[in-house]
């Protein structure tokens, strides 16, 4: 018996990367970096997108979606931001928010959601981080308690993208178990203009178009069927959503890694102080082949795990997506800091927008999960060494 | 029901270097990024909005070798309906006579052809007379240079723009022959169904000889003309720099009425 594996992504994946790009460049970068630094959005490229069908890849076919997967989407990502139009909702709206209620949710929250997520015109925030709780989730306070038929919501999150952007949050709380007292997790979407619902801006030094902010809820009122799916399956619609955030936070950094290599290559082949260009040195040249070879070794773990969470294989899929996410975000760092040092005094001008991508490279190594504890992650399970916490 | 064929061509990347091969001049393919070409982009965009508007079936015909399967699917998934592709070694260094006799076989190969748009000149070859000659070959009005156009009924209207005549406004019955300048739309980008549907819509292949032609009327030893040599554009110089201290102005003039632009 013959078994063949191939390493190369199928005519359409190509095609539809193409067409992103395409999109994403008709914008440009210029337009990316406008747009963040006047505190403004990318709605206009994310409404062309989605009308396009390239936001809801992923979103099952009956619902309008593409009837994709999460390789699909994640080539959107890496593409967008690859053209230098990074879109940060993309890793939480189309693929944990979507991931989760087209897997968990129930048939009215499907038949609600599911639609605009298709077409991009349903924007979701998510909310999962605390003050206290970030690495350590099973910190989370923030709880519902039963009123009647629905919730009521107190507690608080912070750094959540995209806020102001969002019809909603999906918020990650707690419920007072019935039968022993104790609190385990739940979902609960949340309007975004739910009173009792504070949204304050996080002033950050990131050049972002999407902006972080921090939730207070107090006394947020939800009708029953703001909780997803059922109460018991949470922690597994939790891991759900998990896999497809680490997979785009790792295409969101191989694009930024792509974006920077470009345009440090494209700088030394025509930047000459000598005789040469800069990139006939090898102190300039090296740097940049390592970073080519980390970037394609983190975009196939990255296929890889994309392909195990398409193909069903959840548990396979985590440990592919922990190291993607880990290895996409290290070569993205490398790659910004040899493009700025690639173009010397330019690199750090305004003008080149390579400074502005060094705040943005450093958020993958910590967000959605820290660099720390993927390499905790590796440690224990991959390696069955024992834990510290 | 209005029945459109577009003619598309796969060119090298006009972003990437091309070049011509060293030993017969013609074109180097493996030297540059194969994509369809865009004025014919911009073809493919029209016969659709025209197809949307009423009723129509589009189908591409490409003439070029085996790979320009990838330029044939970029047009399928903007949402043509069918392609009809014609590939042969023969065919390797055709001029622009030959090749347009085989566009013109091609397009007899299909039933009740209402409109044929082209774009008015490929980024490659630039010789911009295929859509006259294979309008003369298949006896169709001809109306080139269109920046718009329409379909009436029957009647096919155009604005015809040339940088010499400036607008002429041209009507012909269907069916007709229309090519179209960089002017007449921006096309569309594929959607994510039009790019998984592509796969699945017909391609239909031809060699010459299916269409009736001979081997011996095509190909570059059969070319009316042959490159007889071919060199790079010498590398831009340095421009000149003008600081504008207030007489900016003046000094641009200076320099080109000394370049004898002026
Ligand atoms: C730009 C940006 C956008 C974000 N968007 C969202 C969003 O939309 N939704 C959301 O819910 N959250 C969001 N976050 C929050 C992000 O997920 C958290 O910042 C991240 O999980 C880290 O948590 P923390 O900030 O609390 O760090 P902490 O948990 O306080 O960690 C501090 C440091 O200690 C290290 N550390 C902690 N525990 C260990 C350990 N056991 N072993 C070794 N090292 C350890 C960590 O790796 C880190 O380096 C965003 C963050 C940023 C920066």
């Amino acid at each position: 018996m013959s078994t063949t594996m191939t390493f190369t992504e199928p005519e359409e994946r190509t095609a539809l990367r193409k067409a992103v790009f395409d999109l994403g460049s008709s914008f440009g970068h210029d337009y990316y970096l406008a747009q963040a630094r006047n505190g403004g959005h990318t709605d206009e490229l994310w409404d062309a997108a989605g009308r396009l069908g390239y936001l809801g890849v992923a979103v099952p076919e009956q619902y309008g979606g593409g009837g994709g997967g999460i390789g699909d989407l994640s080539a959107v990502c890496e593409e967008f931001c690859a053209a230098g139009t990074p879109m940060l909702l993309m890793v939480v709206s189309p693929a944990i928010c979507a991931t989760v209620l087209s897997r968990f949710g129930t048939e009215e929250q499907r038949d609600h959601w599911l639609p605009g997520f298709a077409t991009g015109q349903v924007r979701m925030a998510f909310a999962i981080t605390e003050p206290d709780a970030g690495s350590n989730a099973h910190n989370i306070t923030t709880t519902a308690r039963r009123d009647g038929d629905g919730w009521v919501l107190n507690g608080q999150k912070v750094f959540i993208s995209g806020v102001d952007e969002a019809d909603a949050v999906l918020v990650v709380g707690r419920t007072t178990d019935a039968r022993t007292g104790n609190l385990k997790p739940a979902l609960y979407i949340v309007p975004t203009d739910s009173p009792g619902l504070e949204a304050k801006p996080i002033e950050m030094d990131l050049t972002s178009a999407d902006k972080q902010f921090s939730l207070f809820f107090d006394d947020v009122r939800l009708p029953g069927n703001a909780l997803v799916g059922s109460e018991d399956a949470a922690i597994a619609q939790l891991f759900a959503g998990l896999n497809p955030e680490r997979i785009m936070g790792a295409s969101f950094s191989l694009g930024i890694a792509r974006l920077a290599l470009d345009r440090a290559t494209e700088y030394a082949k025509v930047r000459k102080i000598w005789d040469t260009p800069i990139g006939a040195h090898q102190g300039i040249a090296h740097p940049l082949a390592e970073i080519k070879v980390e970037i394609e070794l983190a975009k196939l773990m990255t296929q890889k795990a994309a392909a195990l969470y398409d193909s069903g294989d959840d548990m396979g899929a985590g440990e592919a997506a922990n190291m993607a996410k880990y290895a996409a975000a290290e070569a993205a760092v490398r790659a910004v800091d040899q493009a700025v040092q690639t173009h010397g005094g330019n690199g750090l001008a305004s003008e080149y927008g390579l400074g502005a991508m060094i705040a943005a490279a450093r958020v993958g190594r910590i967000a959605p999960v820290s660099r720390e504890m993927v390499l905790n992650f590796v440690a224990q399970h991959s390696l069955g060494l024992p834990k510290s916490y | 029901m209005t029945n459109i064929v577009v003619l598309v061509k796969q060119v090298p990347d006009t972003y990437s270097e091309r070049k011509l091969t060293e030993t017969d001049h013609t074109l180097d393919r493996e030297s540059a990024d194969a994509v369809l070409d865009e004025i014919n982009e911009r073809a493919v965009e029209e016969a659709l909005k025209i197809k949307e508007a009423g009723e129509g079936e589009v189908t591409v015909l490409c003439v070029g070798p085996d790979r320009a399967t990838d330029a044939i699917r970029k047009a399928l998934s903007m949402g043509a309906d069918k392609a009809v592709h014609v590939s042969d070694e023969a065919l390797h260094g055709s001029d622009l006579v030959a090749t347009s006799r085989v566009i013109a076989a091609a397009i007899g190969k299909l039933d009740s052809v209402d409109l044929v748009i082209a774009g008015n000149e490929a980024s490659d070859g630039r010789g911009g007379a295929v859509p006259a000659v294979v309008a003369e070959l298949l006896g169709l009005p001809q109306l080139t240079h269109a920046h718009h156009l329409a379909v009436e009924g029957s009647t096919v209207k155009v604005d015809r723009e040339t940088a010499d005549e400036g607008i002429t406004h041209l009507e012909a019955n269907l069916p007709a022959l229309v090519s179209v300048t960089e002017k007449i739309n921006e096309p569309r980008y594929p959607s994510f169904k039009g790019i998984m549907a592509a796969k699945k819509k017909p391609v239909e292949t031809y060699t010459v000889a299916d269409l009736g032609i001979d081997a011996g009327e095509v190909g570059l030893t059969n070319a009316w003309s042959a490159v007889q040599s071919a060199s790079p554009k010498p590398p831009r110089q340095a421009g000149e720099r003008v600081e504008d201290d207030g007489e900016g102005g003046t000094k641009i003039a200076e320099y080109l009425v000394g370049q004898k632009l002026v």
